[in-house]
């Protein structure tokens, strides 16, 4: 590596001497109306320097010698071209144009391409649409705005994680996330887990996916690159398909320098919660009882007696609701944002530094996100030689508060009790005792803001993102580049568990460093020759070679029983050995790629790709794999001069493309482990005492020579702009095979290991994507643009292993709601337990109880996979006011949500109360010989409440069906001469709310919540935080 | 041009030069690629002991109404609710954890170290009695062994007890004997106090336990094969080395400390405080037998008196502070108290039933006394105390009646001695019908009419296992050796 640095050093050098007569042109651009078209883009044909449009349309622009067209183009509008001979001035008029007629996009390994020249679907969400609008999260910013992706957030804990997938769930036990990249170089999105105590991942805080770390209001414009097609010059890292971002860059400036100033202040406030009844309080069967986490109590305000239990030694109970406790255990929490950027210089020479700042509060107490953004880029072009760089440091301070199953803050606040005053808890100080311990009225039970404050998780993340870029244009026609980049991060966590906390009785503090470091190197060469061999046939083609490693380490530790409360450092503990680990892996590919694109008469367009990697995880004789793409496009309107008024832009594409993934780390062989037995109920980890134990690891190496998973795509598109390109349709079906997979498929227990890696597995991805744009308005003073897209995927797991019908997702869960693979199954569906069902379909009740029959275990208890989703954009704009809101909706899709079932099994939710003092009769069939006659047996309403509240009940299975008012934003643009005035360049103030509001038709709560965040298991709701929704007001000042 | 063009080669032989170490970096830093025993057998041993004391004794012990259930999974098992269950216990505790590393242990150590393959057969024998006195026919002949077999056949309890010539099964008594064979010979390498946890090396500690096994293996199969039963009974009594003593039990320690604790304390007192507690039912047994001093040992008496909970009540669990729960015998004061596998007063009431049932050498009356006795004092009972409990109880300390009232007698107090392993008095109730134990309430399960007499199938052997039975057995269909 080091040589490689020397080598492009001298280089840079050795060239860096060549200097250039530069002149400089300026102009305006303006729509058919004569209005300003503001961002549009002006470049230089043949170079990759350019500028964009201010608001009024103006532009200046530096024109080496060496040029002689200028390039005028902007979305909405047909692209056009001038000679710039001897001109400096330049007033253009740009004619409306279908959407993707003519507009830039940034593809693999940063290269820009004309969108019409694609072959296969990707989408670009302008910047303005995700920055300011008080998304915190990148990913989530983009809910309800892209085609062929599902987005769903962990819950509005500050910081939770937001799991992507694009295109659907593509293999069994890998990641299934995209890759990010930034400015050309792949980061990290993991999910680094810290162990939540003894219930692991189904009981943490929801520690983020890393993209959290990007600050949204950086980013100038993010393309999804969704197909195999689309993503294959990325190699195994993006088999996942890519989210490419490219930041904000100084050539906005145009010449001059300036400064941006952003500041927003929102609030966040909880929403989703199930709604409650407060009419009975603590208490079982209608009689108060002091130690009962459940509310069957006497109803408020009976007379007290010794029989309902609120007349104890002739003293009568203070017995009354809280009716606010659980609402009032969430805080309305403000998140501060400020940044402040400085751009400078043009399209040749330019810099930006840019400094940005988020305070969020949690909308659970004691929790917070800080996150500080430095960022320094500069570009410059001498001669024929182009160098950049860009160096971006982020802090990220995260602290949290568990949830989950079983004794922490959200598991006790599930269905909390009506009669207990919680709130004074947090009012006087009193969670704890003077000692320091646990302050509960009911033994055993963790005060959720004993946990909160107590049993904290804080993580403190140190990451630096940096690349170096470096192109020289050999001929006019070749160019070879170098990009190297560079990802570390560290993070420093720390959780305690205080003692008497009830998951970790006798204390615990838990010291975690996780480190991850990425460094890829892209050496490319690319080539463009217009008049091919034959007129008009245009090519152009790249050679590149790519160095990726990856490295990872984890040490943890874990301190536990400690000698006194109050001192939370891990010299207070005695036992070190549970849970005290380390862990490195380390990995790398080489892979070499090429491409060729042809472009015959700008209407016709074949692409053919190919892409070899080496792994270092796959055997040593088996470790290198190649896989091809090719992909075409028809613009029939072109070639058969079709251009009425109603149909003026069609393109047909199709795409063919397999896309390799290799294996993790470390999987070729045997190994043993460190012993430990048991679960969150009794464990036991060696060594015991002095004695270490050591056995078989439960994974079993692979026998046949491990090969890389395979996924091919076959994806067709249409394109068609109508009615002047006003509205423009984009049409794409794809269907994706994945076969190979490299699992650690299940063995039968009874052969002594749990699972042996193999390739083996099928699976299956079809989909739909729509994507319609749309200018309803467009004139000097009124705009009006809207978005539609539409996703559906259909996933199904078509064959696993001989023998094997299902197994379980890498991960934790609980027994009897199983995150699982499944033959002729969707991805991910939850195994469990179901009532038995007669003949005729219906429940079976215990003839004795009254009461259902027990379940039948490992069935399909619930299928996360939603059927359908659609979002819809619309900005409007009435001269300097502008509107722009989003509404989404997602069908089908179920969640077991633990939640709710507490809240019914403790008598909490609304629905408990209404009617209680009457006998209920559950849905179901009574046997009687051979026949099923229907069920009579009454039953109070406590013990019918508990029948449906059971933890892993179909019962407690919701449609998370949801339609959303996602986001709405206003804006306003002081009037020019007030700015002028000012001596400012934009003011633009804008208020903006996120998940506004929803509707869940069947579920009582925001189903839109998966306690386990990113990654393979959704669709199960453990107790976990609720969804928050945000309101808030931004200024923008640019000098 | 030229320049360039150089350099751009150079580059790319730059890269691929150094390709070739580049890529080697598969080796897990991670973890060992092998081990030597010492750092097995401690794994395998607390493996049973951990298979033994944890779910699966929760579950048995409400079965057999030590303990009721009043919270979550336990409360589940209290009716019946059985179904769904067990797989970390099949899978992790018993064919992973234990099973998986005797196999490696026997097959490393078999030629050169007998000690350790000595030990392991013992442990193993051990471990398949568990699997297959709780579910019957169980993977046996071609479980454990990896790939080799990757659908193990489900061998029926018969041929894994008695062995078959033609289905290639070795019987568990011969399993035991070839390990007591082991044990008699030298090797390179021997347990030692450290890695021995049990019995810190002492080979003829193990000999003796290895015969408490054919002990235990013969009189299970009493009712079917009473023939088998009787000469093995014979002849470990005429080699007069079995756990004859309380210091001498096979009892796996435990720790005191976080992460070592055993499973019972874990459970009750760290973690699901209020999931169980005392049955109503041994209580009322205990009292019908003045035996409340010895319950009180495996019972706590939060102030003074005994708050016990009846099996498959619906009505509201007393307040949790005042419910009694498993006492220091069985928990110890921190979790250190050890699981006990094989005990002194097993072995006599083994021996006072087998002289009544099958003849075997002895008097019935002295070996039942003395496992009372045992007992007692295992707990902690005073002999003051003992002393005080024989004088005032003839009755109950005297086997008297029909054959079958004596019987009822021994595998009552068995049953009381085994109070905290709810595995072994499911067996005895299983195979001789005592103590008489009356349906929950409220029971449901694969047959609400009957307490069961096995364990389902776990989940995840069904759904990956072609040769399990399907559909599972009912957990009312008897085992082979259930009477």
């Amino acid at each position: 590596m080091r040589k490689l640095l020397l080598v492009l050093f001298c280089f840079a050098i050795s060239i860096g001497q060549l200097t250039a007569q530069t002149k400089t042109v300026k102009g305006k651009l303006s729509d058919q109306n004569g209005n300003p078209i503001p961002n549009a883009s002006v470049t230089i044909k043949g170079l990759k320097a350019g500028t964009t449009t201010d608001l009024d349309g103006n532009f200046t622009l530096a024109v080496p010698p060496s040029a002689k067209t200028l390039i005028f183009s902007s979305v909405n509008f047909a692209s056009k071209e001038m000679n710039i001979a001897d001109r400096t001035d330049f007033n253009i008029q740009l004619q409306p144009s279908a959407n993707d007629l003519k507009e830039v996009v940034v593809t693999s390994l940063g290269i820009t391409r004309d969108k019409r020249s694609l072959g296969y679907a990707t989408q670009t969400i302008k910047g303005d649409a995700i920055a300011n609008k008080g998304a915190v999260n990148v990913v989530s910013a983009l809910q309800g705005k892209v085609s062929g992706v599902n987005i769903t957030g962990a819950s509005g804990s500050a910081g939770a994680s937001v799991n992507i997938n694009i295109r659907g769930i593509t293999s069994f036990t890998g990641s299934n996330q995209p890759l990010f990249v930034i400015d050309g170089i792949p980061i990290s999105n993991d999910v680094d887990r810290t162990n939540g105590g003894p219930n692991g991942t189904l009981g943490d805080n929801q520690p983020s996916n890393r993209a959290l770390d990007i600050d949204p209001n950086s980013i100038e414009s993010i393309n999804i690159l969704k197909g195999p097609a689309a993503s294959v010059l990325y190699g195994s890292r993006a088999a996942a398909g890519a989210v490419i971002i490219t930041t904000k860059k100084g050539s906005s400036a145009k010449g001059k320098v300036e400064l941006v100033l952003i500041s927003s202040y929102s609030q966040q406030h909880v929403t989703g919660l199930q709604e409650v009844q407060n009419d009975y309080g603590e208490g079982l069967a209608g009689v108060y009882n002091p130690a009962s986490t459940s509310s069957w109590g006497p109803k408020f305000g009976s007379t007290p007696t010794v029989a309902n239990g609120l007349l104890v030694g002739g003293v009568p109970v203070d017995y009354r609701a809280y009716p606010h406790n659980i609402n009032d255990f969430f805080e309305n929490a403000p998140i501060r944002e400020n940044s402040a950027t400085v751009n400078g210089g043009d399209a040749m020479q330019n810099f930006t530094i840019s400094i940005a700042n988020l305070n969020q509060k949690g909308i659970l107490p004691n929790t917070v996100l800080k996150r500080t953004n430095l960022r320094f880029g500069a570009n410059t072009t001498i001669g024929k030689v182009k160098l950049g760089g860009t160096i971006t440091f982020t802090n990220t301070v995260n602290s949290g508060v568990l949830g989950g199953n079983g004794a922490s803050a959200l598991g006790t606040l599930a269905g909390f009790t009506r009669s207990i005053d919680l709130t004074s808890y947090k009012v006087n100080g009193t969670y704890k005792n003077p000692d320091g311990s646990n302050n509960f009225p009911i033994a055993g039970v963790e005060n959720p803001y004993f946990g909160a404050f107590e049993n904290p998780i804080k993580s403190n993340l140190y990451r630096f993102t940096g690349s170096v870029t470096a192109g020289y244009d050999i001929t006019s026609w070749l160019n070879i580049g170098y990009r190297l980049g560079i990802d570390v991060y560290t993070d420093r966590r720390k959780q305690i568990f205080a003692v008497t906390a009830v998951r970790v009785p006798t204390g615990q503090v838990l010291e975690n460093t996780i480190y991850r470091g990425e460094i890829n190197g892209d050496l490319l060469l690319t080539a463009k020759k217009s008049d091919f061999i034959i007129k008009d046939l245009n090519i152009s083609g790249l050679l590149g070679q790519n160095v990726n490693q990856r490295s990872f380490q984890n040490v943890q530790a874990q301190g536990d029983n400690l000698a006194f409360p109050g001192f939370y450092n891990i010299s207070n503990a005695t036992v070190f050995t549970n849970g005290s680990i380390e862990s490195n892996t380390l990995r790398r590919i080489l892979g070499y790629y090429a491409q060729a694109s042809f472009d015959y008469k700008s209407y016709l367009f074949l692409e053919l790709t190919g892409r070899a990697d080496q792994s270092s995880t796959l055997p040593k004789l088996n470790n290198t794999y190649f896989y091809p793409a090719v992909s075409a496009g028809f613009i029939f309107t072109d070639a058969l001069n079709i251009n009425s008024d109603v149909l003026n832009y069609g393109k047909i594409r199709a795409s063919v493309a397999k896309v390799g993934r290799d294996a993790d780390p470390y999987l070729l062989s045997n190994v043993y482990v460190s012993s430990s037995l048991g679960n969150n109920v009794a464990s036991f980890n060696f060594p015991l005492g002095s004695t270490a134990g050591f056995g078989a690891s439960t994974r079993v190496a692979p026998v046949l020579p491990l090969k890389p998973e395979f996924t091919t795509s076959y994806e067709a598109g249409l394109n068609v702009g109508l009615f002047n390109s006003r509205i423009s349709v984009d049409l794409t079906y794809f269907n994706a095979v994945s076969k190979s997979q490299i699992i650690n498929v299940g063995l039968a227990p009874s052969t002594g290991f749990a699972t042996k890696t193999t390739n083996t597995g099928r699976m299956t991805n079809k989909g739909v994507e729509v994507l319609i744009n749309g200018g309803i308005i467009s004139s000097k003073d009124v705009n009006w643009d809207l978005s539609f897209n539409y996703t559906r995927i259909v996933n199904k797991v078509t064959d696993i292993a001989p023998g094997i019908t299902s197994f379980s997702i890498p991960g934790s869960a609980f027994t009897g709601s199983v995150p699982s693979i499944k033959i002729d199954y969707p991805f991910g569906v939850i195994l469990g337990g179901l009532i038995p069902r007669s003949p005729s379909n219906e429940r079976i009740i215990n003839p004795t109880t009254g009461l259902y029959n027990p379940v039948i275990a490992n069935q399909v208890l619930a299928d996360p996979n939603p059927n359908y989703s659609f979002g819809f954009t619309n900005n409007i704009r009435y001269k300097a006011i502008s509107l722009n809101f989003t509404f989404d909706f997602t069908k089908g899709g179920q969640l077991l949500s633990f939640t709710t079932a507490i809240y019914k099994s403790r008598g909490v939710l609304k629905e408990t109360a209404v009617d209680r003092e009457q006998p209920r009769i559950l849905p179901g069939v009574i046997q009687v010989g051979d026949k099923f006659v229907p069920n009579n047996i009454q039953i109070p309403a406590q013990s019918y409440w508990t029948a449906l509240g059971g933890l892993q009940s179909e019962f407690n299975v919701y449609d998370a069906t949801v339609f959303r008012f996602r986001e709405i934003s206003a804006g306003f643009d002081f009037p020019a001469d007030v700015i002028k005035r000012l001596k400012l360049k934009i003011v633009r103030f804008s208020i903006f709310a996120q998940n506004i509001f929803y509707v869940a038709p069947n579920a009582p709560f925001d189903p839109s919540v998966n306690t386990q965040g990113a990654g393979n298991i959704r669709g199960l709701d453990l107790q976990g935080a609720p969804n928050a929704r945000t309101i808030g007001v931004n200024l923008k000042l640019s000098i | 041009m030229k320049k360039i063009s150089i350099l751009f080669l150079s580059l790319v032989v730059i890269i691929t030069s150094c390709s070739k170490g580049f890529l080697d970096v598969n080796d897990t830093p991670n973890n060992p690629l092998s081990v030597p025993p010492a750092t097995l057998l401690p794994t395998t041993t607390v493996s049973i002991a951990f298979a033994n004391s944890n779910e699966l004794n929760r579950a048995t012990s409400a079965i057999v109404q030590h303990i009721a259930g009043v919270g979550n999974q336990t409360q589940a098992y209290d009716v019946y609710n059985l179904d769904g269950s067990f797989d970390n216990q099949w899978s992790l505790e018993l064919y992973s954890g234990a099973i998986n590393n005797l196999q490696i242990l026997i097959d490393q150590n078999a030629t050169a170290n007998p000690g350790y393959s000595g030990i392991a057969k013992l442990e193993m024998a051990y471990a398949y009695s568990m699997a297959t006195d709780l579910w019957g026919d169980v993977p046996y002949s071609q479980a454990g062994q990896g790939l080799k077999f990757e659908v193990p056949r489900f061998d029926k309890q018969e041929d894994i007890y008695q062995g078959s010539s033609t289905q290639i099964i070795t019987s568990l008594f011969d399993l035991v004997k070839s390990g007591l064979a082991d044990l008699a010979r030298t090797g390179l390498l021997k347990p030692g106090a450290k890695d021995d946890i049990v019995y810190g090396g002492d080979t003829a500690k193990w000999k003796k336990m290895g015969n408490t096994l054919l002990l235990k293996f013969a009189i299970h199969i009493s009712n079917v094969n009473p023939t088998l039963a009787k000469s093995t009974i014979q002849s470990v009594l005429t080699s007069n080395s079995f756990i004859n003593a309380n210091n001498l039990d096979f009892e796996v320690p435990f720790g005191a400390s976080v992460g070592n604790q055993n499973p019972i304390y874990s459970f009750n007192n760290l973690n699901r405080l209020t999931d169980q507690m005392l049955s109503a039912r041994l209580l009322s047994l205990s009292r019908s037998l003045n035996d409340t001093v010895r319950l009180s040992k495996f019972f706590t008496k939060p102030g003074g008196v005994f708050v016990a909970f009846d099996n498959g009540s619906t009505s509201a669990a007393p307040v949790a502070a005042t419910r009694s729960k498993y006492n220091t015998y069985l928990t110890g004061a921190s979790g250190e108290a050890p699981i006990r596998l094989l005990t002194n007063f097993q072995v006599n009431f083994i021996l006072a039933e087998a002289a009544l049932i099958l003849g075997t050498t002895g008097d019935p009356n002295k070996y039942y006394q003395d496992g009372i006795k045992a007992s007692m004092s295992k707990v902690g009972m005073s002999q003051a105390d003992i002393d005080v409990y024989f004088t005032t109880n003839p009755t109950v300390v005297t086997l008297s009646g029909t054959t079958e009232d004596k019987r009822k007698q021994i595998i009552t107090q068995k049953y009381i001695a085994w109070i905290g392993n709810g595995i072994e008095a499911f067996n005895d109730y299983r195979r001789t019908g005592y103590p008489q134990l009356t349906l929950a309430l409220n029971a449901l399960g694969d047959n609400p009419n009957v307490i069961p007499t096995r364990l389902p199938y776990t989940p995840a052997e069904l759904s990956r296992n072609p040769s399990a039975p399907s559909p599972r057995p009912k957990t009312d269909v008897k085992l082979w050796w259930a009477k």
